[in-house]
């Protein structure tokens, strides 16, 4: 192929996004590029970390390639929204450039910081759950979606610490947010289940908690056994119990887009979408049960 | 404790070393609803996830440096770059850059003289691999235009690299492509850079060196070819455009 053919296609900005009308997505990542644009998938839509794709090249020619045939969704993990500092704006014009660039259906990051000063630790980082703390994530949310011109959503974190000067739950927190900014919220079941079970709260009464009206997409993921801890290590296949909370938020929130999270130790690209089908039969259970209730 | 303070003392505990994370200070500690016994192993977890991330991307980005020293002293090196300089920006493409020089003052490396001019080689095909997409010089406009009046300025991928070893043999080899060590005490001049989406390394000639080095620097042709005849009266411009604008070293200017 000429390097020419690369750029135009690489460039040539996308129609403008829609919520997809199948929705369960996979994340593409590296070892899944060949296949995903090869192979005919039953699949609504894809993740990116935009952060991979701030330069040209290799990355931007396989997602402009993936995007032809898939919506897409830029699932930030680095702008460091709970920092108390204000985001990064060369940062947040590199992630703009690539909306512009590919329409994505769904933006979003994480309610966590990462970035300390010139510093930029590499993780999610857990925050205490203040008035203070919420004033600044709001903010900082407030400024990024004031450059994108879009909403976005903020997805709820995994942490292996919680703070003794907690004002309020995180899902009251999360709740605060949303309603503070407009934004959506982002509902990682697995980090929910993690979090229960690190800190001591109940799943269930966290989903029943979140209001109907902020679910913005919900993802699904593995963790790890450490110790006492359950790590979020998005490595493994989703965990039983972790099924079960899916089942109790589309019953709550609905048929909203639904991710299927695997980053490290990657299965072949059959066994994820496997996950993803287990996924969708639950959305097609739920809407049949909730059909058959109509009708009674 | 505020969340400026409490974030600021967290960074510092990351970049440091892992028996600090032991002892952290009472007003920290004071923070965080476990028991206080708990408390450095859950450090460790947010630890050995930034340090082992960040030593996974240099990893990646200077596979032939680690080759050269092998896995635990890289392992050992690369934490102590993390901790002095820690990436300033979440794009982690970029994470690396004076990676060569710091190998420069890292003592334990000394007996390899070499070992910095590899980083830098490999940070400059990193570089090209993520540089922005751009078009090539097309070699139509040569025919349209005086020479003079074409602006000859380096593709965004472009990088030349100037060592006083044979980087790119010690490249090759280290990337399983050559069988046996080359001799490397060998002054090279390279060009870096990628015409699609795969890197390149294009060993230049002294005087190919010499003009391009002033073409990337923004000299205009003129000079810069004129500049070159003076040290290398015997140099061959046509053969040198017509390598060039095969291997679409420069970028197309509008």
């Amino acid at each position: 192929m000429k390097p020419q053919d690369t750029i135009v296609e690489a460039t040539k900005p996308f129609p403008p996004a829609h919520v997809p009308l199948e929705p369960v997505g996979i994340g593409l990542r590296h070892p899944y590029y060949k296949e995903v644009l090869e192979t005919d998938l039953n699949l609504g839509w894809l993740e990116v970390h935009p952060e991979n794709y701030f330069g040209g090249g290799a990355h931007r020619h396989f997602l402009g390639k993936a995007r032809e045939k898939f919506q897409i969704s830029l699932h930030g993990v680095g702008l460091s929204l709970g920092s108390d500092q204000p985001v990064d704006e060369q940062h947040l014009r590199s992630f703009k450039e690539l909306i512009e660039l590919y329409q994505p259906f769904s933006i979003s990051d994480h309610a966590s910081w990462s970035a300390s000063g010139n510093a930029h630790l590499n993780d999610l980082l857990p925050l205490p759950y203040t008035l203070e703390t919420l004033d600044r994530l709001a903010r900082n949310v407030t400024q990024a979606q004031e450059f994108f011109g879009r909403r976005i959503l903020i997805e709820n974190p995994s942490t292996y610490l919680a703070f003794a000067g907690n004002e309020m739950h995180e899902d009251e927190f999360m709740n605060r947010l949303a309603a503070m900014t407009g934004c959506g919220i982002l509902l990682d079941l697995n980090n929910i289940y993690v979090q229960a079970h690190n800190h001591g709260y109940d799943a269930f009464s966290y989903i029943e908690t979140i209001e109907k009206r902020h679910a913005g997409e919900m993802h699904l993921a593995g963790h790890t056994e450490q110790g006492d801890l359950l790590i979020d290590t998005h490595n493994r296949p989703v965990k039983n119990d972790v099924w079960d909370l899916y089942v109790a938020a589309v019953r709550r929130f609905g048929p909203v887009p639904t991710l299927i999270e695997w980053d490290q130790d990657f299965p072949t690209l059959e066994f994820l979408i496997g996950e993803a089908d287990k996924a969708r039969a639950i959305l097609q259970r739920v809407q049949n049960e909730a059909q058959a209730h109509a009708a009674e | 404790m505020q969340l400026n303070e409490f974030q600021n003392q967290f960074k510092t505990l990351m970049l440091d070393h892992p028996k600090i994370l032991e002892s952290p200070a009472p007003d920290f500690a004071a923070l965080f609803a476990c028991r206080s016994e708990e408390l450095p192993e859950r450090l460790k977890i947010y630890r050995t996830n930034i340090v082992g991330s960040l030593s996974d991307v240099l990893s990646s980005t200077f596979p032939a440096v680690k080759k050269l020293v092998g896995e635990a002293f890289f392992e050992t090196m690369a934490r102590s770059f993390i901790f002095r300089s820690p990436p300033h920006a979440a794009c982690l493409n970029i994470y690396g850059a004076g990676f060569d020089e710091f190998i420069k003052t890292y003592d334990p490396a000394k007996s390899l003289p070499y070992l910095a001019d590899m980083a830098r080689l490999e940070y400059a095909l990193n570089q090209a691999y993520h540089a922005p997409d751009d078009t090539a010089l097309d070699p139509q406009a040569l025919r349209i235009a005086d020479l003079e009046n074409i602006q000859f300025a380096p593709r965004a991928s472009a990088f030349l690299i100037q060592s006083d070893y044979a980087l790119d043999a010690l490249h090759a080899f280290c990337s399983d492509e050559a069988q046996t060590p080359p001799q490397i005490e060998q002054s090279t001049c390279l060009l870096v850079h990628r015409p699609e989406l795969e890197t390149q390394i294009t060993p230049l000639s002294n005087d190919e060196f010499t003009l391009l080095q002033q073409l990337f620097d923004g000299a205009s042709f003129g000079t810069a070819v004129e500049n070159t005849l003076k040290d290398y009266p015997d140099f061959d411009l046509p053969a040198f455009l017509q390598k060039h604008l095969q291997l679409e070293t420069f970028k197309d200017t509008p």
